[in-house]
């Protein structure tokens, strides 16, 4: 049970990344947009749609 | 396939591959205008009209900044990047579908601006130059923030529920001392930075509050956060009593959700809002020298000579100078028949130039034409609109003083009895009495209600329409574009040979540019014709088999045919068809109801509600259409000054209304209004003064919100009596020493949840 000691503070210092990430994410202006990014992922680029032409 | 602009944009999505946008979308696009002159962006190739808009990059490329009209859906967005990122000279290009804008870096050695330009165009898309306005930097800097503060709350929410579990099942099953202690230290620890971060904005607005003098419900909200923790670090600090970091974490997160929510779809509404810029046209002629040349329309000022074709927008207030022609003013004053003028008269800026050409000289600039001056009214009657106070800040000014009141003889009482015991009894008094679901009870309805009410066709963006709806007694419906489709059919021919009339008027009508003219333009015209030409806000002439024949009002067509009688009735708009020698036909034109108007009028009506017409148009029609929706009263022919005062006099003999309408002209009508609703074709200016928009084509939503506001306020009514209730019985409950901190813990968070899952029934 003495691991706790180190793994806690460990989860802490994940949690801090995760944090950090997620506010350059926001500042970076990635959820500026949030009806238009729920979509993207349903859209053919251009390389997907010539891959399908060639199948 | 309706018209060469629907088919223009059609062929050219299909002819470059993109034809998925078509599998993708998810709302029905708006009809594209009718392909524009070449002429029309030129002016922006001219680098002063660049200014503001378009930007250097470093390496030798610009960037345009668009506003884009007609992006309904993420699939426009996939089709605008997909089809500009093939372009030659183009690259990065960037939709955002909540500003409605473009950004695309171009460079100037291979493309103009006025290319891009015609290319969204060709798309089915109204592009505009965009410029920065500060609120809006202000709404998107809010939203970041915003954002930011719901992140931290989210993630620490997880981190301390993890290690609130453990303390939990430690409480139950027996746990080291040591390890109940770091716990608490780390909830502690993630505890603050969500205190001191996210839920920042509930201390500074209860304590701006209080400084004024009022109670708001973030006053309570504040307390019981603070308080909570104090006494949470307090305990971690001793080593004794109960922590609470984890129902914190919850309830900041839980609220900040609610407060984001709500705060998306006002920021969605006013970034769709539209400016001057959207209403006027990109560009105009302007003369300099003895030439035309097109200049920007923001370049314009007052003493300019101005050339203004059919078809145009005008761009500026200004003075007739030479020509004649015909101005719809639907716009303004909601008249559909365009009003003619000639040299002397003067015109306003977003008015449309339907027939003629006209020079003008205009006496001021776009930005302090009238146009601008109504935008700007409106912008602050929206403003100044008495905000119904919100039920739950009524309720937290006198729930917060009675709290406090109970908790200070609580606190009292037990210091002279039990000294020992007075602190952690005061607590308990305070976290049972935390009015979390007292808080959530209003929001989270109102929240339920209105996504509701989006998936049934209806945009809420007013912040009190719930509220209001429910008190509104009477509907008041402007006729025009609202109840009919704005649009003239042939209701009646009364002719000997109606079939050749009809053709011969179609081909007559073929030449005119009146909306009456798209009436006739399902009929196959006769051939034969010629000479034809339309006399601005009259009618048709020309010369058919040799002889002159006219088709318009009765006082044209007897120029020609003098014996011409007296129009069969007043019911209806009719035009007459004569020879020089015969009088061939009359022509009954009405405009379409829409298909659902009566099911509507027939609902609301069955809701108990006073059902009223009000209509700028003082035709017989208005009446007779009133009488066939089965209205129960009526006012017509009113100036939009009469229509306001018309509401106001009903308001002060004790009603409450509700507006329905389209046009500019209804904007001042429906801002007086307790309540107003504008169709989904109304114009922008409309919709900015309206509480909701008709998504769809179809009145039917508006019965619905009816539905939805009366389901909200039981909710909220449950929701109410319930918080209320259960502060009730558990604060004497606690006073009396007899609630453990947890257990007040688990019943606070407890009826939060039944106050959620109650207000989620409303989806």
């Amino acid at each position: 049970m003495d691991s706790l000691f180190i793994l806690i503070p460990i989860a802490l210092v994940f949690c801090v990344v995760a944090i950090k990430l997620l506010l350059w994410a926001i500042d970076n202006g990635q959820y500026d947009d949030l009806d238009k990014e729920a979509w993207r992922i349903l859209m053919d680029d251009k390389d997907a749609g010539e891959h399908d032409d060639r199948d | 396939m309706c018209c060469p602009g629907c088919e223009a944009v059609a062929s050219l999505i299909a002819g470059t591959g993109l034809d998925a946008f078509y599998r993708l979308r998810t709302t029905v696009n708006d009809t594209p205008a009718p392909p524009a002159p070449a002429t029309l962006y030129e002016a922006y190739d001219n680098v002063d009209a660049q200014n503001g808009f378009i930007a250097d990059l470093d390496d030798g490329w610009r960037r345009a900044t668009l506003l884009l009209g007609g992006v309904s859906c993420a699939a426009c967005t996939w089709l605008i990047e997909q089809d500009l990122g093939r372009q030659p000279g183009l690259r990065a290009p960037n939709v955002s579908l909540a500003r409605q804008t473009l950004s695309v870096d171009f460079d100037p050695a291979q493309t103009r601006p006025s290319a891009l330009f015609h290319r969204l165009l060709a798309l089915g898309y109204d592009p505009h130059p965009w410029h920065a306005r500060q609120a809006a930097q202000l709404l998107d800097q809010e939203q970041r923030s915003a954002l930011r503060q719901l992140a931290v709350a989210g993630l620490a929410m997880m981190q301390v529920g993890m290690f609130g579990i453990a303390l939990h099942a430690g409480d139950l099953q027996g746990m080291a001392p040591e390890y109940r202690s770091l716990m608490r230290w780390v909830s502690l620890a993630i505890a603050s930075i969500v205190v001191i971060y996210s839920a920042r904005s509930f201390f500074r607005n209860a304590w701006v509050n209080l400084v004024h003098g009022r109670l708001v419900m973030d006053l309570p909200v504040a307390l019981a956060i603070g308080l909570a923790y104090l006494a949470s670090a307090w305990a971690t600090l001793r080593n004794t009593g109960e922590v609470y970091f984890d129902s914190i974490a919850m309830f900041t997160f839980f609220l900040l959700l609610g407060r984001f929510l709500e705060r998306q779809v006002r920021r969605r509404e006013y970034l769709r809002q539209t400016d001057l810029q959207s209403l006027l046209p990109a560009s105009c002629l302007r003369r300099e020298g003895d030439d035309w040349v097109s200049v920007a329309t923001r370049q314009i000022a007052a003493g300019d000579l101005l050339l203004i074709r059919s078809g145009d927008v005008i761009p500026a207030d200004a003075g007739v100078a030479s020509g004649s022609g015909a101005v719809d003013e639907a716009a303004f004053t909601g008249e559909q028949m365009p009003r003619s003028v000639g040299p002397g008269d003067s015109v306003s800026a977003g008015t449309l130039l339907s027939e003629g050409t006209l020079e003008l000289r205009a006496t001021a600039g776009p930005e302090s034409s009238r146009l601008s001056v109504m935008l700007e009214l409106l912008g602050r009657a929206g403003e100044a609109r008495p905000t119904l106070a919100r039920l739950a800040d009524r309720v937290a000014a006198r729930f917060v003083g009675t709290l406090l009141l109970v908790a200070a003889l609580v606190a009292a009482y037990w210091s002279q009895v039990a000294p020992e015991r007075a602190f952690w009894i005061t607590l308990s008094v305070l976290v049972v009495s935390c009015p979390c679901a007292l808080a959530l009870a209003t929001p989270t309805a109102l929240t339920a209600a209105t996504a509701w009410l989006r998936r049934q066709g209806m945009l809420l963006t007013g912040e009190n329409t719930l509220e209001i709806l429910n008190s509104i007694t009477h509907v008041v419906f402007d006729k025009t574009g609202t109840l009919t489709q704005g649009q003239f059919r042939i209701a009646e021919t009364r002719s000997a040979q109606p079939e050749q009339a009809l053709a011969l008027a179609a081909a007559l009508e073929q030449f005119g540019r009146h909306p009456i003219a798209r009436a006739f333009s399902a009929v196959t015209p006769a051939r034969g014709l010629t000479q034809a030409e339309e006399i601005p806000g009259r009618g048709i002439r020309g010369h058919y088999q040799g002889t002159r024949v006219a088709v318009g009002t009765p006082e044209f067509v007897r120029e020609i045919h003098p014996k011409l009688g007296p129009a069969p009735d007043n019911t209806a708009h009719w035009i007459a068809l004569a020879t020089t020698g015969e009088q061939l036909a009359w022509f009954a034109l009405e405009d379409t109801l829409r298909s659902d108007a009566a099911s509507v009028v027939a609902t609301l009506k069955a809701r108990g509600l006073h059902i009223a017409l009000l209509t700028g148009d003082a035709s017989p029609a208005g009446p007779a259409l009133a009488r066939q929706l089965g209205m129960d009263s009526g006012r017509y022919g009113a100036s939009p000054e009469e229509k306001v005062a018309w509401i106001r006099e009903l308001q002060q003999s004790g009603a409450r209304v509700m507006m329905v309408g389209d046009g500019l002209n209804d904007a001042p009508v429906l801002a007086a209004a307790d309540c107003a609703f504008a169709v989904n074709q109304a114009t922008d200016l409309a919709k900015s003064s309206a509480d909701g928009i008709l998504l769809a084509n179809s009145l039917r939503p508006l019965a619905r919100s009816f539905t939805a506001a009366h389901r909200c306020r039981r909710i909220i009514w449950q929701n109410m009596v319930w918080a209320l209730a259960y502060n009730g019985c558990a604060v004497p409950l606690a006073a009396a020493g007899w609630v453990p901190p947890w257990a007040a813990a688990v019943g606070m968070s407890a009826s939060s949840l039944l106050v959620v899952l109650n207000s989620l029934r409303l989806q």
